[in-house]
């Protein structure tokens, strides 16, 4: 709130990919530029050159599974901490409040890289945690931090007149929160949740590393049997590409359904 | 009829905020079924005292007792209070994610348990007896200002409140609004609610009002009957302030 009477211009620039809209027109053209050129691309070079291409697109697959698997997990996961983080940095009990925001400042200090390595090897270490459930928790206490914030600006975003209303009829705070701030809350912070799930997915790339067999770690296998680097990773690069983008239009056609009341 | 029976006791109540001094030793006494319109130039501290009535704000010190229950007291279960004193806001705060209808059954289904049904049925009676029946299935944002605040009121009284609560209830309204909202009020004073209500709303406050009370930078300065406040105030500070807005 307060940040919000200092009327501030404030650049949010965040690292998932960008979502077009209606009346960003050139963002449109570009996603059209780039969604149809890489099909068209991934189709010419299988026709072009089969033997790796069409090879690579067939070796493939299993990582791409693997890939929304730790994604959806992760941010199903994420949301659900994100929440329990957002409702903590609001709460007025100062133990929880320096929980959640020491949190938050911790995990958004530290790669998610050295957090994944911290994860797998260091804590791993100790017990043996199997790669895909270190993976997922990794990005899940990452991104469950990140989420945390979007949480809490979503629920400070909603006029407090509403929470007034909401306890003038008698309903208590955690009444208040579940079913009149939290479902208007949710319509704010569908774009930057959207946002996180690109970035996450493009981020579960880093999981190759410990040994998940996801998109990349795939690439990888073939690129080094076979020793076709360029094609592998051209094709790596292109399918990830597609996968976004599909997936930021797909944020942008919810987006534009959440907003039935106005 | 039973009136000279207090539902709501004020007593000595005190509000800063930071180093400002609010609310300065109020005493008021409402009875059951009076209607009580406060009136004052803004900054009176109007609003402030009747949002402590509910408690959406806590006083510094005084004693403040509804219908039995001693709301100052950190110890009440002030959501159960709340459920008996409906409030109506100048800036509405419907609920924008749901419906009309789903505005009014809402608190009645979770708070009350009540039958989703049941609730349905008071809630169209209530919207039919505000005169927005049609409106029953859209959104808020598709009503205009005076359909919101009618059925904001509606809302308010889907929880059966022996006391009913206005802040400012026309003050966002566009004139040619307040008429329609006024009318709803002085319909529900004639079913005997007890109501406080506070306005800028003179002609409202002289046809409705049992009893007016002035305030002026955190005092009660007169307290009467419209008659006697509209014809011959005592206190100078209400001949000015009567003279400037009259």
């Amino acid at each position: 709130m307060e940040e919000k009477q200092r009327a501030e211009v404030r650049i949010e620039v965040t690292d998932g990919a960008a979502i077009p809209t209606e009346k960003d027109r050139g963002l449109l053209s570009a996603w059209r530029i780039a969604f149809f050129g890489s099909i068209a691309l991934v189709i010419g070079l299988c026709i072009y050159k089969p033997h790796p291409y069409l090879d690579i697109l067939e070796f493939v697959p299993d990582g791409i599974r693997v890939t929304f698997e730790v994604t959806i997990i992760s941010i199903i996961l994420s949301f659900f901490v994100g929440m329990l983080t957002g409702l903590g940095r609001i709460s007025k009990n100062r133990g929880i409040n320096l929980i959640a925001s020491t949190y938050i400042e911790v995990i958004r200090g530290i790669p998610l890289l050295v957090q994944l390595f911290y994860i797998y090897y260091a804590v791993g270490s100790f017990t043996r945690i199997p790669p895909f459930f270190a993976a997922i928790l990794a990005m899940t206490i990452c991104y469950g931090a990140y989420m945390g914030e979007v949480f809490r600006a979503g629920i400070e975003s909603i006029d407090p007149g509403q929470t007034e209303a909401a306890m003038s009829l008698g309903f208590n705070k955690r009444q208040t929160m579940f079913y009149v701030i939290l479902p208007q809350a949710m319509r704010t912070i569908l774009p930057p949740v959207g946002n996180e799930f690109i970035a996450l997915l493009k981020d579960t790339s880093l999981v190759s590393i410990i040994a998940v067999a996801d998109l990349l770690r795939r690439g990888r296998e073939y690129a080094t049997s076979t020793f076709n680097y360029f094609e592998t990773f051209t094709m790596v690069a292109l399918i990830y590409l597609i996968i976004t983008l599909l997936l930021s239009k797909f944020v942008s056609i919810m987006e534009k359904k959440m907003t039935p009341y106005e | 009829m039973n009136k000279k029976d207090p539902i709501i006791q004020i007593e000595h109540v005190y509000k800063y905020f930071g180093p400002f001094l609010a609310l300065e030793d109020i005493n008021l006494q409402v009875d059951k079924q009076e209607r009580i319109v406060i009136i004052g130039p803004s900054g009176s501290g109007k609003s402030t005292l009747l949002r402590t009535i509910n408690q959406l704000e806590k006083v510094s010190s005084g004693r403040i007792v509804v219908d039995g229950e001693e709301v100052t007291d950190p110890d009440v279960d002030m959501n159960k209070v709340r459920m008996g004193l409906g409030m109506v806001f100048q800036n509405f705060n419907l609920f924008p994610h749901k419906t009309v209808l789903e505005n009014l059954i809402l608190a009645p289904i979770k708070l009350k348990g009540m039958d989703k049904n049941e609730a349905e049925e008071i809630a169209y009676s209530l919207l039919e007896k505000v005169g927005i029946k049609d409106k029953a299935h859209n959104y808020p944002k598709q009503l205009s200002g005076g359909q919101q605040q009618r059925v904001a009121i509606a809302r308010a009284l889907a929880m059966n409140p022996k006391i009913m609560l206005f802040d400012e209830p026309t003050s966002a309204l566009d004139p040619e609004m307040i008429g329609e909202v006024l009318d709803v009020m002085t319909n529900l004073a004639k079913e005997g609610m007890t109501m406080i209500v506070v306005s800028h709303e003179m002609g409202f406050a002289r046809e409705v009002a049992d009893r007016v009370v002035f305030m002026d930078s955190g005092k009660i300065l007169e307290v009467g009957t419209p008659e006697h406040f509209f014809t011959n105030p005592s206190h100078p500070r209400t001949k000015k302030f009567l003279s400037q807005i009259l």
